[in-house]
């Protein structure tokens, strides 16, 4: 909210710069986000004392004057007003100095007028920019000191010559800090100064107003106070200078006298008010009441509105006539026409003025403070002067009296605060003294009762329930500069122990940063068509993405099922910026509708999941040889490296032909027969529709099993490192082309148990030397036991291995 | 193959011979010299090996001290020959050194906001707080009301939440996190005091996308709970993290502010210098804290009489922007190479 310094100075004799008062305010709460200085600059202009005044030689309306401006010698300066006369106190513009004056800008110069040399410029109201007045020179009183800046000399005479604007954040705790009176409240509490407020008489209740209005409330849940006053012989116009003034300064648009006295009000001490055309109020009556569903209503903006059940009307004794606390209706605005007024000044309920306000769209002034709720008790204070104010301003009479129905008071509420509580939240000891001292500036009305002091809750702060809303009160109003940190702090109990899947995460970091893959963070929301065929690939299990209610846009309406899509944008993104290499990776969470599997919120999936992908070529350049592009069996390797760094070497691998729409061909990845990853080639037609000129293979794992299944693993124990040679020996087997080798080297490996130590492929070959339908796979075998190999027991077990691949796979021992 | 003694016999010489003759004079040939008769695949010499269990019982000893021989003697010319180059290399200027070096691999990079995750994290460790982690798709429970937001209150506002499921009959209703602080819901209600925890994770906003707002953002959320916690341990923490994070010269404010679950609240700005900026620079916002509100604790079963603590949360991407000098929040999702290559 925009506060004006010099409204605000109004109530409270403070004695802080803006400068000040803005840093004031942000360390008590009310965070001051941006300031502005408004009104003319007076830099440059001084008072000066006309020496004495001769005519000009050449010109019959210039003077040329001398002037005293309280330095050794005087200044001539050409003058043309006609009022210009020795001894006068004058301002003058010296020289450098820049008046604006509406669209231009006058520089003073040295210069010659006819031939006068004249050092500066005797100045008129207007062109400083104080009024519009333009019938002569500025002349000022004798008080005026020679030589003084003319800005002193007007704050010393009272004039407000400037302003400046205050931008507030206010938190929403605070609907007591939402006017001017509010903030000038923690004012006097932070510089222990009165607070002011204007005087107003509040007529008794009933009078004559009351022969003129009926006011009746139905729901007094959600309306518990509804003040009304009437003026009569209002004449609709502009409002005086020093009103527009005020209300331009906060941003807001003079309307006319009657709307810029409510507003003025409502800016003063938070309080909204409504003016009605009184005439306009059928059968003289006020009801307020709750809407029934499908009942139509034009605000005074013109719109049209149905509304829900529930919201608050106030009708007269036909219709409707304002939707209470958002904004009154079309039918019974203030208009040129208008003499008679009616003013509300009521309390309507925060959360259903909220609830309205949203459901219909509206957000205004009124509602603002109504959400956070008003004070339940300013509504008479608040009525009877703005009814005073439009009385003087449309020369019009106040009515007499005051109808104010108020069914339900609320009642007050009493705290206690214990002065032991304070140390054990704020850590420090406030002396009780300023603590009586803090909360009475506030209006909490303490008195001490041993060691508790007993509060009432000020009508206007509505967020104040518990000990702990003293506490902060005190807390913000005593300082937060004054807790200070303490030289040491207690060790906490127990050391917080890293956890596993952290520890493994960073394992994968270090291992792909390594080989060079880049980590990306991609949006969680898609748009739904690519979450819809994400969703429904092999990749994962297939359930339903998660879909949002109120996207911001089309392309943010659902939740990613997988991470590949983000992935692919990504190496779409770069291939267009001319990146041939791509190697991505990503941890982030996914997300599908499913009952089964639902992790913390009923309905809903959310895992990690860990994906990275390659496409392009293998290494850097180099200049000793051509670099191969990408294929399955690197991504494949980086993934058995992966998973051998993370000790999960027993997962099962199942390989797939079937394409889908997003893979060409896949391997999946199982822990007890439970998905944990998929290995894969990216589908031609995913690759062409990302624009991608290298296949593209990725891996990608529900991370969250796997890290499950890490820290599930018993901690290492370590085996004896042997000491003893290891003995190698290779094999090549024929066997058919078709014959995949994965199962080969699963039965090499069993069949060589106990000595086998390690199996690895060197050569799969076709071609010469080999049968048409058949290939030899070279294996090369490395034995070792705690003791020296006998040659026969490696033959042995050679043979084992030969005859069982033989056996199984039809295999024979290449000659 | 022929697999007899003679054929042995013959081959070892002719062998032999080539062997002696072999000028061994550079790496590559000694690397042709190797592959031909030592190489594990098709090197000639491990080829003869092969035939000895072909060969008649009697044969095979003598096959296999002829061929014995006849490797001992291409290891020792290929020995030699690399000793020969070693000294030859060491002493030529034979070898441009100004090539680049050979790599095996790009360098890989992490994401600045992982970077900037960890060391945030890394500073909290070391003030003993562990990590905790908890779902992004939260419930009403868990984001708002056990952190004392009352419905239909206005302070609802202050997060533009992106929902997932209209609350209805027995359902709590679902939403896209719009702070981390439900892990601390979740924590206490899975545990005891004293907590000495930070929660980092992905958070939601219903924000249009511009240069300084994005739809999602990362944050870290602190919680300690304990008896005797109060707000000079707060400011403590905070003032040696800002320290820590952004060097020990930080110029730092904590002012009074508003949360939901905690009370009384404070933000913390730092002073961040601008050389263009008319005042020389501005005050910039980097974390939210407080004491936790007695009703949080009350919500989750803990004695509020009994125990205090302290909550902070801040985001991540800003203080990344500011160290790195990043103006656009965009640019952290592009995952544009040039940029990540800079982290």
């Amino acid at each position: 909210m925009k506060i004006s310094y010099n409204w605000l100075s109004e109530y409270v004799a403070h004695e802080l710069s803006p400068e000040g008062l803005a840093h004031a305010l942000t360390m008590s709460g009310l965070e001051v986000e941006d300031m502005l200085h408004l009104g003319p600059s007076l830099d440059g202009i001084f008072v000066g004392r006309v020496e004495s005044v001769r005519p000009h030689p050449n010109a019959d309306r210039l003077r040329l004057c001398d002037i005293d401006l309280g330095t050794d010698e005087l200044i001539p300066i050409v003058c043309g007003a006609p009022n210009v006369a020795a001894d006068q106190r004058v301002p003058v513009a010296t020289i450098g100095t820049r008046l604006v004056m509406g669209e231009k800008v006058l520089k003073i110069k040295k210069s010659k007028i006819r031939g006068q040399v004249s050092m500066g410029m005797i100045c008129a109201e207007d062109e400083l920019g104080l009024s519009d007045d333009h019938s002569g020179i500025m002349v000022l009183s004798e008080t005026a000191v020679i030589g003084e800046s003319l800005l002193d000399y007007l704050l010393r005479e009272g004039q407000e010559v400037n302003d400046t604007v205050l931008d507030v954040a206010i938190t929403p705790n605070r609907a007591d800090a939402i006017s001017h009176i509010g903030i000038a409240r923690d004012v006097s509490a932070l510089q222990n100064v009165p607070l002011k407020r204007p005087k107003v008489t509040i007529p008794s209740d009933g009078g004559e107003t009351i022969q003129h209005i009926k006011v009746d409330i139905q729901c007094p849940d959600l309306c518990h106070r509804y003040v009304a006053m009437i003026v009569t012989g209002v004449k609709i116009g502009p409002s005086p200078i020093w009103l527009k003034r005020r209300l331009e300064a906060i941003g807001l648009r003079s309307i006319n006298n009657v709307v810029d006295a409510t507003n003025f009000v409502m800016y003063e001490c938070g309080q909204p008010l409504h003016a009605f055309d009184y005439d306009r109020i059928a059968r003289q009556r006020i009801t307020v009441r709750e809407s029934v569903e499908g009942e139509e209503f034009t605000t005074l903006d013109g719109k049209k509105h149905t509304l829900n059940e529930g919201v608050i009307l106030i009708c007269d004794g036909e219709r409707p006539v304002a939707i209470g606390g958002i904004m009154g209706g079309e039918n019974s605005e203030v208009d040129d026409a208008t003499s008679n007024v009616l003013i509300e000044g009521a309390w309507f309920c925060p959360s259903r003025t909220r609830r309205s306000a949203k459901a219909l769209g509206i957000a205004t002034d009124a509602s603002y403070r109504f959400e956070r709720g008003v004070d339940t008790a300013s509504q008479p204070w608040a009525t009877a002067h703005v009814a005073a104010l439009i009385a003087e301003l449309g020369g019009g009479s106040v009515t007499p009296g005051i109808v104010d129905v108020h069914p339900q008071p609320p009642a007050t509420t009493k705290l206690n605060l214990r002065l032991a509580r304070v140390p054990k939240i704020l850590g420090i000891q406030i002396p009780c003294k300023d603590i009586l001292r803090i909360l009475g500036s506030l209006g909490f009305d303490p008195y001490e009762a041993g060691d508790v002091i007993s509060c009432t809750v000020p009508t206007y702060r509505p967020d104040i329930h518990l000990e702990i809303d003293l506490i902060e009160e005190i807390a913000r109003i005593y300082g937060f500069d004054q807790i200070k940190e303490s030289r040491s702090v207690p060790l906490p109990a127990s050391v917080p122990v890293t956890r596993p899947i952290d520890l493994m995460r960073e394992r994968v970091h270090a291992y792909l940063n390594g080989h060079g893959f880049r980590e990306i963070y991609t949006n969680s929301l898609l748009p739904d068509e690519q979450a819809m065929q994400f969703s429904q690939a092999v990749i994962e299990a297939a359930y339903p993405p998660v879909r949002t209610l109120n996207a911001v846009s089309r392309s943010m309406a659902t939740l990613r099922p997988s991470l590949l899509p983000g992935m692919l944008n990504a190496m779409q993104h770069n291939t267009h910026h001319g990146q041939r290499t791509l190697r991505f990776y990503e941890f982030g969470h996914v997300f599908h509708l499913s009952e089964h599997e639902a992790t913390f919120i009923e309905n809903y999936s959310e895992y990690e999941v860990l994906l990275f992908g390659v496409s392009g070529p293998i290494r850097p350049q180099s200049w000793d040889g051509s670099i191969p592009l990408a294929d399955f069996f690197d991504i494949k390797g980086d993934v058995e490296k992966l998973l051998s760094i993370l000790n999960l070497d027993s997962l099962s691998m199942e390989p797939s032909f079937e394409p889908t729409k997003i893979t060409a061909h896949h391997i999946t990845l199982r822990a007890n027969k439970k998905w944990v990853g998929t290995i894969a080639r990216l589908s031609d037609e995913m690759q062409a529709a990302n624009d991608l000129p290298d296949p593209v293979f990725f891996a990608t794992f529900n991370w969250t099993r796997l890290a499950l299944m890490c820290e599930e693993q018993p901690a290492t124990v370590y085996t004896p490192v042997p000491r003893y040679p290891v003995v190698e020996r290779d094999i090549a087997i024929v066997v058919d082309s078709q014959q995949p080798v994965g199962p080969m080297i699963n039965k090499v490996r069993k069949a060589g148990q106990p000595l086998l130590k390690s199996t690895d492929i060197f050569d799969v070959y076709k071609g010469k030397g080999i049968a048409p339908d058949k290939k030899s796979v070279a294996f090369s075998l490395r034995f070792g036991a705690n003791r020296t190999l006998r040659d026969k027991e490696i033959d042995h077990i050679v043979q084992k291995i030969v005859s069982s691949l033989s056996a199984q796979f039809d295999a024979e021992l290449r000659a | 193959m022929e697999t007899n003694l003679e054929y042995l016999k013959k081959a070892t010489a002719s062998f032999t011979e080539e062997i002696a003759a072999a000028k061994l004079d550079t790496s590559a040939k000694s690397e042709e010299f190797r592959i031909r008769f030592l190489g594990q695949r098709r090197g000639v010499i491990p080829q003869l090996f092969k035939t000895i269990p072909h060969l008649p019982k009697q044969d095979r000893r003598s096959a296999g001290l002829l061929l014995n021989a006849l490797r001992k003697k291409a290891q020792t010319a290929l020995e030699s020959a690399i000793e020969q180059h070693r000294v030859t290399t060491t002493n030529t200027r034979d070898i441009d050194l100004t090539l680049p070096g050979r790599h095996s691999q790009w360098a890989g990079s992490r994401h600045p906001i992982t970077l900037a995750l960890a060391k945030i994290t890394d500073i909290f460790e070391h003030m003993g707080f562990a990590v905790a982690e908890g779902p992004e798709i939260e419930d009403d429970w868990h984001n708002f009301t056990a952190l004392n937001f009352p419905a239909d209150h206005p302070a609802r506002d202050m997060q533009d939440t992106l929902f997932i499921e209209e609350p209805g009959e027995g359902r709590a209703g679902a939403m896209m996190r719009t702070h981390t602080s439900p892990v601390q819901i979740r924590t206490m209600v899975a545990g005891e005091p004293p907590f000495r925890l930070i929660a980092p994770g992905r958070v939601f906003r219903n924000e249009a996308i511009t240069y300084k707002s994005y739809c999602l953002f990362h944050q870290v959320e602190g919680l300690v709970v304990d008896d005797g916690v109060t707000m000079v341990d707060l400011k403590h923490t905070l003032s040696n993290f800002a320290r820590a994070f952004f060097g020990n010269d930080v110029k730092m404010r904590f002012r009074p502010s508003f949360f939901p679950f905690t009370e009384p609240s404070g933000e913390v700005d730092i002073w961040w210098n601008l050389p263009d900026h008319p005042k020389g620079g501005r005050w910039m916002e980097i974390l939210g804290s407080g004491m936790v509100h007695p009703n949080v604790l009350e919500a989750v079963g803990i004695d509020s009489e009994r125990y205090t603590g302290y909550a902070f949360g801040m985001g991540i991407e800003r203080p990344a922007m500011l160290r790195y000098g990043i103006d656009d929040i965009r640019i952290f999702y592009e995952n544009d190479s040039r940029f990540l290559a800079q982290f």
